[in-house]
């Protein structure tokens, strides 16, 4: 180890970990939303569109994330979608990861009781308030742990960015490494923030998820 | 002249290959209290189901007050699905009470109570709540107001869905076996919320395994057994003086199972 290259580096390492946590927050909401309104569609009864996504989710999650980002990169330009480095990252990041949160989602929809959909049914109730006041609720609260668990994966998945040039963690530090010949310390310096930001998010997902579940615990676990 | 409120008439289901109603005829007058019993399996559950359409029915009729239920005639004669619309309009008149409660887990007794005055009846907030308190009351459990599903009894839950159903105002309840999901101790106050809404002239159709509560709140009794209702008038007649082996036999097991 040594303290005075690490000292030295520090404020790249800084930036490049400012930029890993945009890309991934930025990346994660976006695979967010676009799962989610997957999910949605596919309830449709369309069936071209049901083909449409279920085909686009088989791409997304049976290709390599490398391979995705690298298209997206590299062979955009010839289809006139020119990115920056950090623009094509976080798309990259929300289209890979939208296939995975679909997934989720539509677990979640799934997972619905069809006696509490009976329930709204019997009442009068229509589809659209059905599936805001009764599907939605449930199936969003049964997905908080998988979405949770993707963000964390997907956190690291950010260093496959730096291979386009993102300057995020994992590419300050392979600058570091390379220039001053410490890579042992450069790779402990970048799997401490990755450790950092790891442990915020499931931290953060397991308050999450104790709060929207707190109607569930019986009365002597509240207590 | 005035239809009864529930006219069933030579209703057939199947499901698949399996047929599991075979021409049913009942009908249910204006607070008229009619319980179906029967073995499992028999097509009991199906059958109320078919009163809301819940579950569809291939041929017959459902009327509800006269009204034809799940379906209506297409300019050529022939019947096709009616309106998800016109369906709802007819399902909010219809209250229905569940085997397993069926509460939504992430609303208060009173949210789930209130949820379709909101919902379905267009209340504002303040008097979907004043009236959902007011029917909490009434089934005993104003004190329970603000909790969740998860941290009442079984007993308590069943009286919150059915306060949730009667708060709409229903012209007529069903019940699908609404005590056997209960332990033994917490069936006698669902039974008494029941009774006490018959007693106020509610028009009820319930499938039931409770024999003494069918004998002694049912106007009329229907013995249901392989998608045919076998037997049928009131419960001295059915209890006690059936010509039907296949009653007698399914009354034997029941007393032999009950007697100890």
């Amino acid at each position: 180890m040594n303290p005075d290259v690490l000292w030295r580096y520090l404020p790249s390492l800084a930036i490049g970990f400012g930029v890993t946590v945009l890309c991934w927050s930025v990346g994660g909401a976006l695979g967010m939303a676009l799962g989610f309104a997957i999910a949605l569609l596919r309830r449709l009864r369309l069936p071209p569109l049901r083909w449409a996504l279920r085909a686009y989710i088989e791409v997304f999650r049976g290709t390599p994330f490398l391979v995705q980002l690298f298209l997206l990169y590299a062979a955009g330009p010839s289809i006139g979608l020119r990115l920056s480095a950090t623009a094509a990252g976080v798309l990259g990041l929300g289209l890979y990861s939208s296939a995975y949160f679909a997934e989720i989602f539509r677990a979640g929809f799934g997972g619905v009781p069809v006696g509490q959909i009976e329930a709204a049914k019997s009442v009068g109730m229509s589809k659209f308030a059905t599936l805001t006041r009764v599907e939605l609720p449930a199936a969003l609260i049964a997905a908080v742990p998988s979405i949770v668990n993707m963000l964390i994966v997907l956190s690291k998945e950010t260093v496959v960015l730096s291979i386009i040039t993102v300057p995020e963690l994992m590419y300050q530090m392979q600058t570091m490494a390379a220039e001053t010949f410490t890579a042992f310390d450069a790779i402990f310096a970048m799997a401490v923030f990755y450790w950092i930001l790891v442990e915020a998010v499931s931290r953060l997902g397991a308050r999450v998820e104790a709060r929207v579940t707190a109607y569930l615990a019986t009365q002597g676990e509240r207590a | 002249m005035t239809s009864p409120m529930i006219e069933i008439v030579g209703v057939g289901k199947s499901f698949g290959a399996h047929e599991v109603l075979r021409g049913v005829d009942l009908s249910v007058a204006r607070s008229e209290v009619v319980c179906i019993i029967g073995p499992s399996g028999s097509g009991k559950s199906t059958l109320l189901r078919c009163v809301n359409f819940l579950e569809s029915y291939d041929v017959g009729d459902v009327r509800i007050e006269g009204r034809l239920m799940g379906y209506e005639h297409a300019p050529d004669g022939s019947r096709r699905p009616m309106s998800a619309r016109n369906l709802r309009e007819m399902r909010r008149e219809i209250g229905m009470v569940f085997q397993h409660f069926n509460l939504w887990p992430h609303m208060t007794a009173i949210g789930n109570v209130a949820e379709p005055l909101r919902r379905v009846r267009g209340l504002p907030v303040k008097e979907a709540v004043e009236r959902a308190s007011a029917m909490l009351a009434r089934v005993g459990l104003s004190a329970k107001a603000h909790a969740y599903p998860s941290h009442l009894s079984g007993g308590q839950q069943q009286r919150v869905a059915i306060a949730r159903a009667l708060a709409m105002q229903p012209r007529l309840m069903l019940f699908d076996e609404p005590t056997s999901a209960l332990d033994p101790e917490l069936v006698g106050e669902v039974l008494e919320v029941m009774r006490s809404l018959a007693a106020e002239g509610m028009t009820m159709l319930i499938v039931t395994h409770e024999m003494g509560f069918a004998a002694h709140v049912a106007d009329r009794i229907a013995f249901i057994d392989d998608g045919r209702i076998v037997d049928e008038g009131p419960p001295r007649h059915v209890f006690h003086h059936s010509k039907e082996p296949r009653v007698r036999q399914f009354l034997q097991t029941y007393h032999d199972r009950n007697s100890f």
